[in-house]
């Protein structure tokens, strides 16, 4: 465990979130590597699953960041995004996952700060809980 | 796993001239990348969007022919377009290749060197399981119609359509009110250069009248608008007039009509007949008979109408009308209401004889108003006195929350309408704040001063109390000392239209949160809306004057027109959703989460169907099929699965 690196998987917008963290790059905003982002188009195209397959194959930590509410691209995917994610939270202590492992935010395309924040905190906090282990685990299942 | 078909991968890593190469190490991130085997062609290049590097780039895919293109470089928002052109030019389809963003999300944002490689790796990894699941994305385009409606026959609507017309566009206007002309009509002069605003509109009413390009029609509704930008079917229910085409407007039947009625366009403050027109000189000119209050139609007691017409315009048996308009854009010209006080019993409006609002003492002061301009009062004695309270019903929760921004200079006019008459007469203006943004606006307001208007500050419009005391108004409130007056003009803001609500649901655009049409964009597409090819202008864009009015107006017709050229085609998305038909249930949750109506449901198949060229491809309602039927196009399940992997096992 001493060398314990959690890996956080973040789930990005293509509109406001996943520009809030281009931004954070051209104000140099170090952030924690542990942090790695997928794009979407939209924060609503996020399955639930896609959450439990990323715990699945070793995620310590998810987020789910999209627009602001009223702001998004698709007009309303993020509440569409919101929804799912309040049913998912309520069933992830059902798997075994602490609920502070899931999260979901909002990052414009200008907050670039607000965007480093969020992901430091989210490894501070995974760190803290540290490595997630899943009961019945098959890692020979995961490719 | 590896498709057998899309083995060949090549890797290219771009050092963007130091800003990745100094943190990264490029040649050990391609040690890896060789190591691994799967990657068969691995390049660096210092800058591969500059010419030089581009050109290095075609040339690599030219040589090598590669199934899959990996570029890490800068984020995929900066020239993922760059490499995808190149690509296909070379024969590869744009889905094909892949941005890993180790720039923006790595070089720049980690110090730990060490760390950096590990993350550029991860990335590079997504990338490549992601990559190798694409399907080419196919082009779609379709010819548009280059015909436009515009909802709205006011100022805004009449000068977009004169502009499309002068283009050679056909355009259709589409008014509610039985003529044309709007509110601007309701006024007699515009500040601040006090141009007349019956003869600004006169001119263009006969050019729109007379333009084969344009077709009006009025007493009319848009019920419903199905379709998408470049071909919107909009269906229309034009109402009966009850007077036909023949009519000329001579008024004959007015002076025989027995049914007297507060008038609409005098906004109560006069009279019209069962049978009436707007104003003289309207288009159209042909006269509406009001069924709700025809004695005709009411208990077949009256026919007078019909013995005075000359021309046997009459027709009691016609049959309201529905139309359906095949159109490529839509332009919102509808306007705006005026803002309620009646809901402040300390105004006194209503209750108090000679407490007007501003657009009713518009109507006062209009040579075609209910008075033909004399400003008088209820007594037919003119005011000695008059004050006009500011931002009436605005800047407040219980009203209109906002500045409409124009309403400071039509309360200004006041002033210089009443001395025109009553040359002695004495004008207070109450007000906490004053906007005359503009030099000449601010002339205005210095010459009111001039002239005689007295401005007086009063510290919180909340604390204003008019009451009738001894047969005159007073005005009270904080800061100021009371004033007995004959007359109070209130001046009120700007609401959004009636019917805003319901049109934008028809039309599914956004509404800002003060009730207007929302902008694409503020700042660079403030005449759009969030629907492509929907388009707003004047008041229904926000609150604005004559001249901003128009501006919007020219500015969205003219964005309107330039896309729809007769002839061309349009590009339509081509990351949308799709619907497995064999997969599909039925269960309409699609339907319900899809933010734009691109999806129909099929009775006959029992099965929902996306229409592509309305889809903009967010993937909502992939996320939330229960049965997997619903793909999103280069973003499927597999291919977000496969990067999912791919950066945890990097």
């Amino acid at each position: 465990m001493g060398n314990y690196e959690p890996k956080i998987v973040a789930f990005v917008c293509n509109w406001c979130s996943y520009a809030g963290a281009d931004k954070a790059g051209m104000l140099k905003l170090n952030y924690s590597t542990d942090v790695k982002l997928i794009r979407m188009m939209c924060s609503g195209r996020v399955d639930p699953q896609f959450v439990l397959d990323a715990f699945r194959k070793g995620a310590d930590g998810v987020m789910i960041l999209g627009c602001h509410p009223g702001d998004c691209h698709y007009r309303s995917g993020n509440l569409k995004a919101m929804r799912r994610f309040n049913l998912l939270k309520k069933m992830m202590s059902q798997f075994g996952i602490d609920g502070r492992r899931v999260k979901i935010d909002w990052i414009a395309a200008g907050e670039a700060e607000r965007f480093q924040k969020v992901a430091n905190e989210m490894a501070e906090t995974v760190e803290n809980l540290g490595q997630l282990h899943l009961r019945g685990y098959v890692e020979s299942e995961v490719q | 796993m590896m498709s057998e078909a899309r083995r060949k991968t090549s890797l290219f890593l771009c050092g963007c001239s130091t800003h990745i190469s100094d943190t990264i190490d490029l040649k050990a991130v391609s040690e890896w990348a060789k190591k691994r085997g799967d990657i068969n062609v691995i390049e660096i290049h210092n800058l591969l969007c500059s010419p030089d590097g581009k050109k290095f780039f075609a040339e690599s895919l030219a040589k090598n022919k590669p199934d899959n293109i990996i570029v890490a470089a800068c984020s995929p928002k900066m020239h993922e377009k760059t490499f995808q052109d190149i690509a296909e030019e070379a024969g590869i389809n744009m889905s094909h290749v892949q941005m890993a963003n180790i720039r923006e999300h790595v070089s720049w944002v980690t110090k730990d060197k060490e760390k950096a490689i590990v993350k550029a790796e991860a990335l590079i990894n997504a990338s490549l399981k992601r990559v190798m699941l694409a399907e080419d994305l196919e082009k779609h385009s379709m010819e548009i119609v280059s015909e436009i409606l515009i909802i709205g026959g006011g100022i805004a609507g009449i000068e977009a359509a004169l502009t499309a017309s002068t283009a050679g566009r056909k355009v259709y206007i589409v008014e509610k009110n039985i003529s044309l002309g709007g509110t601007i009509i309701q006024t007699e002069e515009i500040a601040p250069n006090m141009e007349c605003s019956p003869c600004l509109l006169a001119p263009r009413l006969s050019e729109v009248r007379d333009d084969p390009n344009i077709t009006v029609i009025t007493n009319a509704e848009v019920t419903d608008v199905l379709g998408f930008y470049g071909n919107f079917v909009a269906k229309i229910r034009k109402r009966a007039r009850y007077v036909d085409d023949s009519c000329i407007g001579c008024e004959a039947c007015f002076e025989v009509c027995p049914v007297t009625l507060d008038s609409e366009f005098h906004l109560g403050l006069g009279t019209r007949k069962a049978i009436y027109t707007l104003f003289s000189g309207s288009v159209p000119a042909v006269a509406v008979i009001d069924k709700g209050n025809c004695k005709h139609f009411i208990d077949n007691s009256c026919d007078a109408c019909v013995a005075a017409c000359p021309f046997g315009s009459i027709n009691f048996d016609e049959k309201d009308e529905d139309i359906e308009l095949n159109v490529g854009s839509i332009l919102i010209a509808t306007g705006y209401n005026n803002g309620e006080v009646s809901q402040f019993d300390r105004l006194g409006y209503g209750k108090i004889e000679n407490v007007y609002t501003l657009p009713e003492f518009e109507r006062i002061a209009s040579s075609n108003g209910p008075s033909n301009g004399e400003i008088k009062l209820k007594n037919d004695k003119k005011p000695s006195s008059v004050a006009v309270v500011h931002c009436a019903g605005s800047l407040c929760d219980e009203g209109i929350p906002y500045c409409s921004g124009v309403c400071c200079i039509g309360a200004a006019k006041v002033g210089e309408l009443v001395r025109k008459q009553i040359p002695d007469a004495k004008v207070f203006n109450i007000h906490n704040d004053l906007v005359f943004a503009g030099p000449k606006e601010n002339a205005f307001f210095k010459k009111q001063v001039e002239e005689g208007t007295q401005f007086i500050k009063c510290s919180d419009l909340e604390t204003i109390e008019i009451r009738g005391k001894d047969g005159k108004i007073l005005v009270e409130g904080d800061g100021f000392s009371p004033i007995k007056v004959d007359m109070v003009v209130l001046s009120t803001g700007m609401t959004p239209a009636p019917g805003t609500v319901e049109l934008a649901e028809m039309l599914n655009v956004d509404l800002e949160n003060d009730g207007f049409f929302k902008a694409d964009h503020e700042l660079l597409h403030a005449t759009g809306t969030s629907l492509d090819g929907v388009y707003i202008a004047g008041c229904a864009a926000g609150p604005c004057n004559v001249a901003t009015s128009v501006t919007r107006a020219k500015s969205a017709i003219g964005d309107a027109i330039s896309k729809l050229v007769p002839g061309r085609e349009i590009e339509l998305e081509m990351m949308t959703a799709i619907i497995d038909e064999e997969k599909c249930g039925g269960c309409k949750l699609c339907i319900t989460v899809c933010p734009y109506k691109a999806i129909i449901y099929n009775e006959k198949e029992n099965v929902s169907e996306v229409t592509e060229a309305i889809c903009r491809g967010c993937g909502t309602c992939v996320a939330s099929c229960p049965s997997g039927a619903a793909k999103a196009k280069h973003f499927t399940d597999e291919q977000i699965y496969a990067e999912i992997g791919g950066l945890l096992y990097g």
